[in-house]
């Protein structure tokens, strides 16, 4: 899409326009709904109700302590979930015994839904802070696994023999050749993770009832039969996965800079 | 790049006597393959000596390759005696350069660094490790390109990286597996009179494998031409003209229509029919 926009002449202004555009217009078309809508509108909220549980939630604070809780617990279980990704990965593509023994169960455990583990989590840890961070480092955990190895198992012996020729020992090998080479393996894993983590985390927020983040908040407002609220808190969810995801896509053309640019 | 720079950075991998006679006697290798046991070189017996550069002509699937990694050391399963300046090849060893096909320089890394790579071993000041590098970058003509990635050079001037990159080590042998094998023919013409340039000014022996027989006239003191199935060196052609060479020599004609009569005489038919079209690149 953006490559074929770009051999258009099209700038960045012009690709913001259009990535907007889609939403502009489901925003008019909820809008009218809440207003015209008939039967169905109750189902709606118009735009100035949201704008109004915006300030509501901002003014009270609310808004901002569950954003900040809800962060920490993503960066939380994104950073524990990538650490052990990545050297759970590492040591399942360098050592064959732990390839053996760890990857079908690896495979195993990854069919079972996040859902699942819900409630034996629950069990184990309780329903606060812990078992959220567990959830969605588990969420981070998969993909930076399986991107680590696939990454790591997918050198070219070509490059490999590079590494023989100058009699690099194994130490040198991994931190000059095989590291390197999987980075763009690695930064696909990392975006994945990220953006999981922070779904599983709005998830588990809404089904563990403690705690206080966007989840309980959009949870409190269902309740309530307060759809604005859903609505903001559906909004702030969406925008800061977006920024993230930009923020993580940028950092990886920044790292992987030495690629060709694919037109 | 003179002799006292070499007497300051060696190392015990890089001996004192920069010689470069290498030896190979009843040198064979056989391969299992389905079950089979197929021979890829027999009886092959050659000398080669210091600072000589020696081509190698041969059809596809004669072990030209093969014979290289031997030699390389990438490959130390054979039998038979391969040895450098008298000391038996095992393993790989920064006294052996090689060059590949293609160029295998690593994407993530700039031209700088990729020749670097091949000083990881050395022991040596970083001021001399900076030195030895941009004397070999000036050596192959890239001075200017030094933080360059790969993609964004081109053919002809990735391959003169892998060469700076194998000479970095002032190795007493370099290795060439067809190394302008994928370049245009014009690049190839020019890289040709470059590496004999550089051959005349480092002293190394060469050892190049080509399907190019002009090439392998025009560089080559010698030219070995091998035979397949299982591949063997039929005979060697002396080239008794000096360096540097006019393409146009007439000897370098004459001995041209005999190698490839010789080459496209003999099994041809047979040679193409046997060895599997995935292999016949890799020679």
């Amino acid at each position: 899409m953006s490559a074929a926009l770009r051999s258009y002449g099209a700038g960045l202004p012009a690709r913001i326009a259009l990535g907007l555009l889609v939403p502009l217009a489901l925003i008019l078309l909820w809008d009218h709904q809440a207003r015209h809508g008939g039967e169905h509108a109750f189902a709606f909220v118009s735009a100035a109700q949201v704008a109004g549980a915006l300030r509501e939630l901002w003014q009270s604070g609310d808004l901002l302590t569950a954003y900040g809780n809800s962060l920490r617990n993503a960066f939380g279980g994104l950073f524990w979930g990538s650490v052990t990704g990545l050297a759970v990965g590492s040591a399942m593509a360098l050592l064959r015994p732990v390839d053996w023994v760890l990857t079908p169960l690896y495979h195993g455990l990854r069919q079972v839904p996040l859902l699942g583990w819900l409630p034996l989590i629950g069990l184990w840890f309780g329903s606060g802070d812990l078992s959220k961070v567990i959830v969605v480092s588990l969420s981070a955990f998969y993909p930076a696994v399986l991107y680590t190895y696939e990454g790591l198992k997918g050198v070219e012996a070509r490059m490999l023999e590079v590494g023989q020729l100058y009699r690099l020992t194994p130490w040198q090998t991994f931190w000059r050749i095989r590291w390197p080479s999987a980075l763009p393996s690695l930064f696909t894993g990392l975006l994945q993770s990220v953006a999981f983590a922070w779904i599983a985390t709005i998830g588990v927020e809404l089904l563990f009832p403690t705690g206080f983040g966007l989840g309980t908040v959009m949870q409190h407002g269902q309740l309530q039969a307060r759809l604005d609220i859903v609505v903001v808190c559906i909004a702030v969810v969406g925008l800061t996965g977006f920024a993230i995801n930009l923020l993580v896509a940028r950092l990886s053309r920044h790292a992987l800079r030495w690629r060709p640019v694919r037109t | 790049m003179n002799i006292d720079s070499r007497a300051v950075v060696r190392t015990p991998e890089q001996p004192a006597l920069r010689s470069g006679a290498l030896q190979l006697k009843e040198v064979r290798k056989r391969f299992l393959f389905d079950q089979r046991e197929l021979t890829v070189l027999t009886g092959l017996n050659l000398d080669v000596h210091p600072g000589e550069f020696l081509s190698i002509v041969g059809p596809s699937g004669c072990g030209k390759s093969t014979l290289l990694r031997l030699i390389a050391g990438l490959d130390d399963d054979y039998e038979g005696h391969i040895a450098l300046d008298g000391s038996r090849v095992a393993g790989t060893s920064l006294e052996r350069g090689l060059v590949f096909q293609d160029h295998r320089l690593f994407p993530w890394m700039t031209l700088e660094q990729n020749v670097a790579f091949a000083l990881i071993r050395r022991d040596m000041s970083a001021a001399a490790r900076d030195r030895l590098v941009r004397e070999h970058i000036a050596l192959v003509g890239l001075s200017g390109f030094e933080q360059a990635y790969p993609h964004q050079l081109s053919g002809g001037m990735s391959q003169r990286a892998a060469i700076a990159r194998a000479l970095v080590n002032e190795p007493k042998v370099l290795l060439l597996d067809e190394p302008f094998g994928a370049l245009d023919a014009l690049t190839r013409v020019h890289l040709q009179t470059e590496l004999q340039r550089i051959w005349m000014s480092q002293g190394s022996t060469m050892i190049m494998i080509t399907h190019d027989v002009d090439e392998a006239l025009y560089l080559g003191d010698r030219v070995a031409v091998m035979q397949a199935h299982p591949g063997r060196i039929a005979h060697i052609v002396d080239v008794d003209l000096p360096h540097p060479r006019d393409r146009a020599a007439p000897l370098l004609h004459r001995l041209k229509d005999d190698i490839l009569a010789e080459l496209t005489a003999t099994d041809a038919p047979r040679s193409e029919a046997v060895v599997p079209l995935t292999r016949r690149r890799s020679g």
